[in-house]
């Protein structure tokens, strides 16, 4: 249970955040500038620029231009596939697609050839995920398939198609990242150079008291902040939460968590302030790079994608898209729940592993 | 009836620049304050004193010989001990945003005692600047809050690391009376200083360390009728600044 001692630390350290305005306004900036760019888009990203080459002449070639065509997600040139290339290596298509002569799908796969300019691989990822998306339904579509199949079909599109919905869960995720290693890993360093920690340590109190009140405090700034960016997505760019917000809620306390604990370990590697920005740097910036905040993991390449999901930050934004997007229970076992499982004991055991009190207190 | 017993207090550190070797900053000092002194505890820079005080104060672990306050053994009981003693460390920082009420308040809590703010700073002379934040507080209003966030939890010990350096004549005068009066209505008080007329006004015995040893201790009166030059002519001449001086030579120390 909680001590009187503990909550009102607890109080001393929300009431410290919330006169200190400059950090409140600049822990908020980054997302909302995110959220105010989305919704001068109109909440969309541009359609992919998509060359056609129709070499066949049938009815069904025909049918499946014409849904392609009819797709949102691009904007289609038809054309010859010389004059197209042409185009796709000025950087005016994004992507090409081949429709070969014999196009019939009625009694063997044909391959349609998709033609992309590899030199984008930031993109590369993402605009094959989506065509792939596109293409399986409108094949749906040709083939009248049966509706347990749309159906599964509809939630795919929607993923894909809507970006703010892939890039929301993963910027929770980083905001959450920093919040709370500024709150552990800088907090500490600057209470050791100032002799805080010192005057503090001559009370009675214990480290447990005071790493307690700090991740009480922290947390609930984390939750509040989050609260903000995300009561702003869902009223004005009308994010959809499939899950729930216990699930939701309870990712970002054990995401917060997670990150208290590795802040407080890098604090407390830091012998000075010169010394802690570096390296929660080090820390925090291939997580941002490398953690498929703004673009999927699968765009990456694929050797360093294993590493790049074993990441904290990977784990708790996947965690965070997977009951976002896809309705997913924090209660569910998978491998997600799993990586955040390894993750705060690992962190929990790096934190008492580093976290000397006597040495930051001196 | 002595509140502190020291006895071969020993604290060493590796040698700066040959770290396999270590050096004594505290080399085996023993002695006793009795309740209701004022103790105080001089010596150059580098002496040992700071890191004496804080082996008392819990804050530094003692390597050797035990340290004994109120009965209670440091190295075991040190979260008790710090229950019963007040400390003013050399410099004083606080958390940013808070008031002098609110830093009381706090740091009551940190004891789990309920304080009258107002009261503590009406001792310490800063009823005033209750809303004010320390960093807006002058030198010498700085070190009496500081004494106010040391009587928290009504101390039985309060320990003052060199608490009038940097002050003014006045500001120093002030604390000096503000310590004499903590002392009268009945508390043990614990000093270190640098400065010879502080110690001979206020306490009432005096330890001398150098190079980590107790080199001397007596009261102001007996260190220099022992110390200070040729005793028996010029006794009434000398003073304290002169027994430290003939005790640790004039070699400057950092």
């Amino acid at each position: 249970m909680l001590t009187s001692m503990q909550l009102h630390l607890a109080k001393v350290f929300l009431k410290i955040f919330f006169r200190d305005r400059q950090s409140i306004t600049f822990n908020l900036f980054f997302p909302l500038v995110f959220i105010g760019a989305f919704l001068f888009l109109g909440g969309e990203p541009d359609p992919i620029k998509l060359g056609l080459v129709n070499n066949s002449t049938n009815t069904i070639s025909k049918d499946f231009s014409n849904l392609v065509k009819g797709d949102q997600l691009f904007e289609v040139t038809e054309g010859e596939e010389s004059d197209l290339k042409e185009q796709l290596l000025l950087g005016d298509q994004t992507a090409i697609i081949v429709i070969p002569e014999n196009f019939d799908y009625s009694d063997k796969t044909s391959e349609l050839r998709l033609l992309l300019d590899a030199s984008q691989v930031r993109q590369l990822g993402t605009i094959k995920e989506a065509i792939n998306t596109s293409l399986i339904s409108i094949e749906r579509e040709l083939r009248k398939s049966e509706p347990m199949f749309s159906l599964k079909i509809e939630d795919v599109k929607a993923r894909s198609q809507r970006y703010i919905d892939f890039l929301l869960p993963g910027l929770l995720a980083f905001m959450l990242m920093n919040l709370s290693i500024a709150g552990s890993g800088f907090n500490i360093v600057e209470y050791r150079r100032r002799g805080i920690l010192k005057r503090l340590f001559v009370t009675p109190i214990q480290p447990k008291d005071f790493i307690v009140s700090i991740v009480l405090a922290r947390t609930l700034i984390v939750l509040m902040q989050i609260s903000v960016v995300l009561g702003l997505a869902i009223a004005l760019l009308d994010v959809k939460i499939m899950g729930s917000f216990f699930s939701l809620y309870g990712m970002v306390i054990l995401g917060t968590f997670i990150f208290l604990c590795l802040g407080f370990s890098l604090g407390s590697i830091a012998k000075t302030q010169e010394a802690v920005r570096p390296i929660v740097t080090s820390f925090t910036f291939p997580q941002l790079i490398f953690s498929g905040v703004f673009f999927p993991i699968s765009s990456m390449p694929e050797i360093i994608q294993p590493f790049a999901h074993a990441l904290p930050l990977s784990v708790i934004a996947t965690g965070l898209r997977d009951i976002a997007n896809d309705g997913v229970s924090l209660l569910i076992f998978n491998s997600t729940t799993l990586g955040i499982v390894i993750w705060i004991i690992l962190s929990f055991f790096t934190v008492t592993k580093f976290f000397v009190w006597k040495e930051i207190a001196s | 009836m002595n509140i502190i017993e020291v006895r071969d207090l020993l604290k060493s550190y590796p040698l700066p620049g040959n770290k396999k070797e270590t050096f004594n900053a505290v080399d085996g000092i023993t002695f006793n304050i009795k309740i209701g002194e004022i103790y105080g505890i001089l010596g150059p820079n580098g002496a040992g004193k700071t890191t004496t005080l804080e082996m008392l104060e819990g804050l530094n672990d003692i390597d050797g010989g035990s340290a004994l306050i109120n009965g209670l053994d440091v190295s075991t009981n040190v979260f008790k001990v710090k229950e019963i003693i007040g400390v003013q460390l050399q410099a004083n920082e606080y958390f940013d945003k808070l008031n002098l009420t609110e830093l009381l308040i706090l740091f009551g809590k940190l004891y789990s005692e309920e304080i009258d703010s107002d009261d503590l700073l009406k001792k310490v002379d800063l009823l005033g600047k209750s809303n004010a934040k320390p960093e807006e507080l002058s030198g010498g209003q700085k070190q009496r809050f500081s004494i106010a966030c040391a009587l928290v939890n009504n101390p039985k010990i309060l320990f003052l690391d060199e608490p009038t350096t940097g002050l003014d004549p006045q500001a120093k005068r002030n604390l000096w009376n503000l310590v004499k009066e903590l002392n009268t209505a009945g508390m043990t008080i614990v000093l270190t200083t640098h400065n010879m007329e502080e110690a001979e006004y206020l306490c009432k015995r005096i330890a001398i360390m150098d190079k980590g040893k107790l080199i001397a201790e007596d009261t102001p009166q007996g260190l220099i009728e022992k110390y200070a030059p040729e005793p028996q002519q010029l006794a009434s001449q000398g003073n304290i600044e002169d027994v430290f001086l003939a005790l640790t030579g004039h070699t400057l120390r950092d």
